[in-house]
């Protein structure tokens, strides 16, 4: 039984120095591709990228802030691989202050927060590093507590998701809409606010059924397809034809379940309907565009150009088009003047959307 | 038997002085314990049980040929020879009983034989020509099957689906299930085991699972069966019929190799008998001429003891008094019915009965596991009825359960965690609200010393031990607290002889110190030899109060399946 | 079989479990196309200043903290075979409750600290009783309640957050508790770090980090010196056994829960009064369920969850500068992943190889001198048979 034993027990050695060598090689080919922002002469452009829990390939701001910042370097003449480096949490999101600690301190300049959830931190570290320019995505800064290097990069969601509540009352046939959010926060009910608001304006006596996949504080709403789907699923079943989510990666399953029900439903963030499959292609009514992208290609731009301010917000709204609505698919063309009538009209101040419901 | 009357042999001392002259009385005999012992090839001369000359079994034909034959096999574990100079002669169509103590070396030897390991030294002939098994399906391959004591079948599967598993019929990639059905039809007609090959295993009782393992092993074609205790498992008319499936095999020319250290059983079904002592072949046997007890004796290497008990030493005064005693099952079924009974000092209160008939739970209601649902329990001056188990045990119950491995040890905490198991509020164990681990290492020790139990030291796992080993420790630890009352349920039980004469005798010089014990046995002669009251347990009631002086096994196994209620002595 | 080769076999299985996952992980890591050895490389490489060096450790063992104080919450479950899953809504619910007093008072520094620890391990505790309750007086596994008390912890806290107990402006997008005084705040170490010669780090070393050090001696201690511990590690070896030895099994139940609760009411608090000093929707989440990683890496042993801790923190800490490589941070999670993994099937070996070890020594014990002998002279064995 014991030689037994010594056999295994070589044959799991030999297994794991079989891994070991196989690792080894790797060397010479994975060498190459390793290194992202390694020689730093001081005038040559350094992003940083923090990305919020979900990181890269999230289909959310996540991906709209790296696509942003793909964009401004390709602008720049740069590429990613050498002039950009991104970093993700863990996860439980618990190292957020490392992630811009250690991007400072390897000199990347400017440094973009993607997510709220870096209010505290960034307040916290950016005020260490004065040198070095700031921006958040979804923060405010507008009192320029965080310090004067930082620069809040806000959206008028309330103003797009008004476009969106507008669209859904107006191609409702059953005068009973939707609304899924992701998480109860309070960025999220600027969507559930501007919707609600948007579609009563249309109709008056509408209805709308309003849900959250997760209460504050836990951010697996963002993230649950399942519950997406039973939630929407629900909603249609009572009635309900089409349904606008704000519920990043969840929204998935909202899309999954419209095409079950045969109802429709809104995208969020980007246009969505661009990267969906071809059966959901068919119930992306629209998407309620929310530019990441832009802004932080817009903030690159303008660091470039040594024209940032610092320690105040830039505001992407209607007017700068950093919210609006997708056309894709057509089928919000009928409608097209309804819509632009209400943008319109916000621009110029005449409709007030509300932020809180 | 002379019950309690007077008897030449007294000294009841200390322990310490019982288990030395235990040593003395083996190095005399020149045994000497350890493993130098096997290796020299066994036992002294004096209970050498070869015989010269013919074989008996066989007196009136041709010796049938030899089967499989075993020739001074031996296999060794680090520090430990198992097994030792194996002899083992089996004839083709007989049953051929293995007999042996727990840990003499029968499951190392049929490990050798069925291939789950190789012998040291020694060879393995079947059928006249030496073989060699790398695994058990080379054992398989030369026609040996083996049925274990616990079955591996699985319980959602079909007859023939366990019957074939792993070695299926196919037909491409398909199981062909035809064919298996056939072929275990056969199997079950021709050696009369009635199986149907389609019912769920789930389904079946104890007694058709096991036919199922010996088809499965029939079904791979094996000629030479062993199985591994397997009556182990069966109740009394389940064996009957297994004893009835082997004849058919034998009938059929198989050879059966039958594990036990059940004797009776043995003498009624075996041809041959081969007896293995200390991990060696002390001899055979001839079933129909030999008594269990001279088989008892040849497994032993001595003669044995008797749990004879001396003169009466009875007090007057009670130390436990059950008044009305009722225990309700979780289904409100009355398991113990209005038991009443006095134990006094220095008394052994037998309980005899058959399994299952309430005395388990009455144990447990004594022990304070229970609730009653009527009846006071009293222990000495003290209405113990609502006392905590832990508060009766501080007031001087003493425990050894029936069922050691679930209520009396902690099988993976090492020995002198498990002195302290049932004694966590006294000294030397504890100090205070601490463990007092040096002093609990120290005690362990004088326990195993006091009542050789042996192990390596007060470190070692209780499950490295034997039960019998285990069993002494419970004893010494239980002892060691000076209970006024010990509960002893089954105390011997599953030990081997040995350790069965060292328990017995230290229940003796309990009582004779004055300790009153209730003893719950199904040892008809330990309950009639130890006990000064025996009470018959039936269907939750106590339904006879015998005399143990006057009464036999019989007697008393007629009392117990309610044939025969006499009532009061 | 020695205690040493036992202990050996104790650490050794989990060493063999590491190996082995990290073995399996080299392999992912070469299969995504990166190269192991920088991988190994940048975990070792603490930094290039001292700064960097001690902040790395800092990070390190502020990281390990938390999830040491989960782990134990879970072991002391574990160790009397309760699975104690609801640490994660014991210690959240606990957090904000223990934030919300510290912030509703002031009182005197040690005071202050005092009373916020007193209402987290008392919240803790509380709420691991409900699952205690439940399961002494109607049976229900432990399991199931605490799943079921985890979400409505969560769902209780976020109420609470969003509602009575919200600290933070409206229209904030993170939500937080009010903040606490600084009299309630828990002093860094990083005076001590600086006085042992290392340069200062950039973050605060948990003063908590001792309160970890107490729980941890004390949980150690109590489980393999008192009383209390054995009769704990008895029910769990062996429920019966434990019971007919006089352990009241039903007490012993909601007495370990309440221990378990009341140490996971502590794993919010290096966090809370070390830096955040408010709860708020962007607090950790999910250490409780590290927690039970953590336990079972570290065999249920306070020493051995330490040692699992500092190495989950040590990965953790990884998984910035390997991100730096271009090496994607979810490495560290399956890193971490298979390394439990691997314990776990490393240790049910190790208990085979025990057992069978034991089972040995028992053919050993039996087979020379099983049969010992009677003990009678030839004269009582004849009295016995007259």
């Amino acid at each position: 039984m014991r030689r037994v034993r010594g056999m295994k027990a070589a044959t799991l050695l030999l297994a794991g120095s079989l891994a070991l060598a196989a690792c080894a090689s790797d060397e010479p080919q994975a060498g190459g591709s390793g290194s992202g922002g390694g020689g730093s002469s001081s005038d040559e452009l350094k992003i940083g990228l923090a990305f919020d829990t979900g990181g890269r390939g999230d289909k959310s701001f996540n991906d709209s802030a790296y696509a942003g910042v793909e964009a401004a370097v390709e602008t720049l003449g740069g590429t990613m691989a050498d002039n950009v480096q991104t970093l993700s949490p863990n996860d439980d999101a618990s190292n957020r202050g490392e992630l811009l600690t250690q991007l400072a301190e390897q000199g990347y300049d400017p440094i973009i927060a993607v997510g709220f959830n870096y209010d505290e931190i960034i307040a916290d570290v950016a005020p260490d590093f004065p040198d070095t320019t700031f921006a958040q995505v979804d923060g405010s800064n507008a009192d320029g507590a965080k310090g004067d290097n930082v620069t809040g990069l806000l959206f008028a969601e309330e103003q797009g998701s008004f476009l969106a509540g507008v669209a859904a009352a107006s191609k409702t046939e059953t005068d009973r809409i939707g609304f899924v959010g992701g998480v109860q926060s309070p960025l999220i009910e600027k969507f559930q606010a501007g919707y609600v608001a948007g579609a009563k304006a249309v109709k008056p006596g509408i209805t709308v059924d309003v849900s959250y996949l997760s209460p504050a504080g836990d951010f697996s709403g963002f993230g649950a397809p399942d519950r997406g789907y039973s939630v929407a699923q629900g909603f249609y079943q009572n009635g309900a034809d089409i349904v606008f989510h704000a519920a990043g990666g969840s929204g998935e399953g909202v899309f999954q379940a419209a095409v079950e029900a045969g109802k429709r439903a809104i995208g969020v963030d980007s246009d969505q309907y661009q990267t969906a499959p071809a059966d959901q292609q068919a119930v992306i009514m629209t998407s309620m565009l929310k530019r990441v992208d832009n802004a932080v290609e817009e903030f690159i731009t303008s660091f470039s150009e040594g024209s940032v301010e610092g320690g105040t917000d830039v505001t992407y709204d209607l007017e700068s088009d950093g919210v609006g609505l997708s056309e894709s698919g057509g089928y919000i063309a009928d409608i097209k003047t309804t819509i632009d009538d209400y943008r319109q009209q916000i621009i110029d101040g005449k409709v007030t959307v509300p932020t809180t419901p | 038997m002379d019950g309690g009357g007077p008897e030449r042999y007294t000294p009841p001392g200390p322990a310490v002085f019982r288990v030395y002259r235990l040593d003395v009385a083996r190095s005399r005999r020149g045994t000497a314990p350890g493993p130098d012992d096997l290796r020299s090839g066994g036992p002294s001369d004096t209970v050498r049980h070869h015989r010269p000359g013919p074989r008996r079994e066989t007196p009136l034909n041709e010796p049938a040929p030899l089967a499989v034959e075993l020739r001074g096999i031996t296999k060794r574990f680090p520090g430990v020879v198992a097994n030792s100079g194996i002899e083992l002669r089996v004839r083709r169509g007989e049953v051929h009983a293995i007999v042996g103590e727990n840990g003499a070396g029968k499951s190392t030897l049929m490990k050798t034989l069925y291939g789950m390991h190789r012998p040291d030294e020694g060879e393995i002939l079947l059928d006249g020509a030496p073989a060699s098994f790398r695994s058990p399906a080379d054992a398989i391959a030369a026609g040996i099957g083996m049925v274990h004591q616990h079955f591996m079948l699985a319980d959602n599967f079909t007859v023939l689906e366990n019957v074939v598993l792993g070695s299926e019929p196919t037909k491409g990639i398909r199981l062909d299930r035809a064919t298996a059905r056939t072929r275990i039809r056969d199997i079950s007609d021709r050696y009369a085991l009635g199986l149907d090959p389609d019912q769920l295993v789930e389904d079946l009782g104890v007694g058709d699972r096991q036919r199922v393992e010996i088809a499965k092993v029939l079904y791979r074609g094996a000629t030479t069966l062993i199985l591994d205790e397997p009556t182990a498992v069966l109740v009394p008319q389940e064996v009957d019929e297994l004893f009835g499936n082997l004849a058919e095999l034998k009938r059929e020319g198989l050879t059966v190799i039958f594990i036990s250290h059940k004797l009776d059983e043995v003498r009624k079904v075996a041809d041959a008998i081969t007896v293995i002592r200390r991990g060696t072949t002390v001899g055979t046997a001839d079933p129909r001429t030999t008594t269990a007890r001279q088989l008892a004796e040849m497994m032993v290497g001595a003669e044995l003891p008797t749990p004879q008990t001396r003169a009466s030493t009875v007090r007057d005064t009670p130390v436990l008094e059950l008044q009305g005693v009722t225990v309700a099952a979780p289904d409100a079924r009355t398991v113990v019915d209005d038991v009443s009974l006095t134990v006094r000092e220095g008394e052994v209160v037998g309980i005899a009965g058959v399994e299952g008939n309430g005395q388990a739970e009455l144990v447990d209601a004594v022990m304070g596991l229970r609730s009653l649902t009527a009846g006071t329990v009293r222990l000495g001056a003290d209405d113990i009825t609502a006392w905590s188990t832990r508060r009766r045990r501080e007031g001087g119950l003493g425990f050894i359960p029936e069922d050691r491995h679930r209520q009396g040890m902690l099988l993976e905490a090492p020995l002198w965690e498990n002195r302290i198991l049932g004694h966590q509020t006294r000294p030397p164990a504890v100090k205070g609200s601490f463990i007092d681990r040096r002093g609990a290492r120290a005690d362990t020790q004088r326990i195993m010393r006091e009542y050789d139990v042996r192990a390596p030291g007060p470190d070692t796992l209780a499950m490295a031990l034997s039960g019998g080993n285990q069993q002494k420790l419970i004893v010494g630890r239980e002892m060691t607290a000076r209970p006024r009352l010990l509960i002893a349920a089954h105390p011997t039980r599953g030990v081997d002889v040995g350790a069965q004469s060292v328990i017995w005798e230290l229940l003796k010089d309990a009582r004779a110190e004055g300790m009153g014990i209730v003893l719950v046995s199904a040892d008809l002669d330990e309950l009639i030899g130890l006990s000064d009251t025996l009470h018959v347990m039936l269907r939750g009631r106590l339904v006879a109060t015998l005399d143990p002086a006057r009464l036999t096994p019989e007697e008393l196994g007629g009392h117990m399946t309610g044939g025969n209620t006499v009532g009061a002595a | 079989m020695t205690l040493l080769r036992r202990t050996g076999l104790a650490v050794f299985a989990p060493l063999l479990a590491i190996v082995v996952a990290l073995a399996i992980s080299a392999l992912v890591i070469a299969v995504i196309g990166e190269n192991p050895l920088t991988a190994v490389r940048v975990m070792l490489d603490f930094g290039e200043t001292p700064s960097q060096q001690t902040q790395a450790m800092v990070v390190v063992v502020n990281r390990a903290v938390p999830l040491f104080l989960a782990g134990l919450a879970v072991s002391v479950a574990f160790r009397m075979g309760l699975f104690n899953i609801g640490v994660e809504g014991q210690y959240r619910l606990a957090t904000i409750l223990a934030a919300a007093v510290g912030a509703a008072v002031a009182l005197p520094g040690p005071l202050h600290v005092l009373l916020i620890i007193g209402v987290a391990m008392a919240v803790g505790a509380l709420w691991a009783a409900v699952v205690a309750v439940l399961k002494v007086t109607r049976g229900v596994s432990e399991v199931i309640s605490s799943i079921m008390l985890n979400f409505i912890a969560l769902g209780t806290a976020s109420f609470l957050l969003t509602g009575p107990l919200r600290g933070s402006p409206e229209g904030a997008s993170v939500i937080t508790t009010s903040d606490i005084p600084e009299s309630g705040w828990f002093p860094g170490l990083n005076g001590v770090v600086t006085g042992l010669g290392l340069a200062e780090p950039r973050s605060d070393l948990h003063g908590f980090l001792l309160v970890a050090v107490v729980a941890g001696v004390v949980v150690a201690v109590l489980l393999t010196r008192t009383r209390f511990g054995f009769d704990l590690r008895a029910t769990g070896l062996s429920p019966s056994a434990a019971t007919a030895s006089g352990v009241d099994a039903r007490g012993m139940v909601i007495k370990t829960m309440l221990i378990s609760g009341a140490i996971a009411g502590l794993i919010g608090l290096p966090d809370l009064l070390g830096t955040s000093h408010h709860y708020g929707t962007e607090f950790t989440a999910g250490l409780g369920f590290l927690g039970i990683a953590v336990a079972l890496l570290g065999r249920n042993t306070p020493v051995g969850i330490a040692l699992a801790a500092l190495l989950f923190g040590f990965l953790d800490r990884a998984a910035i500068p390997l991100q730096f490589e271009g090496i994607p941070a979810s490495v560290v999670t399956i890193i971490q992943g298979t390394i439990v993994l691997a314990v776990v099937v490393a240790n049910q070996v190790a208990r085979q190889i025990t057992r069978r070890q034991a089972e040995r020594g028992s053919a050993r014990a039996g087979a020379s001198p099983t049969t010992g002998d009677g003990g009678r002279t030839t004269d009582e064995r004849e009295g016995a048979r007259a």
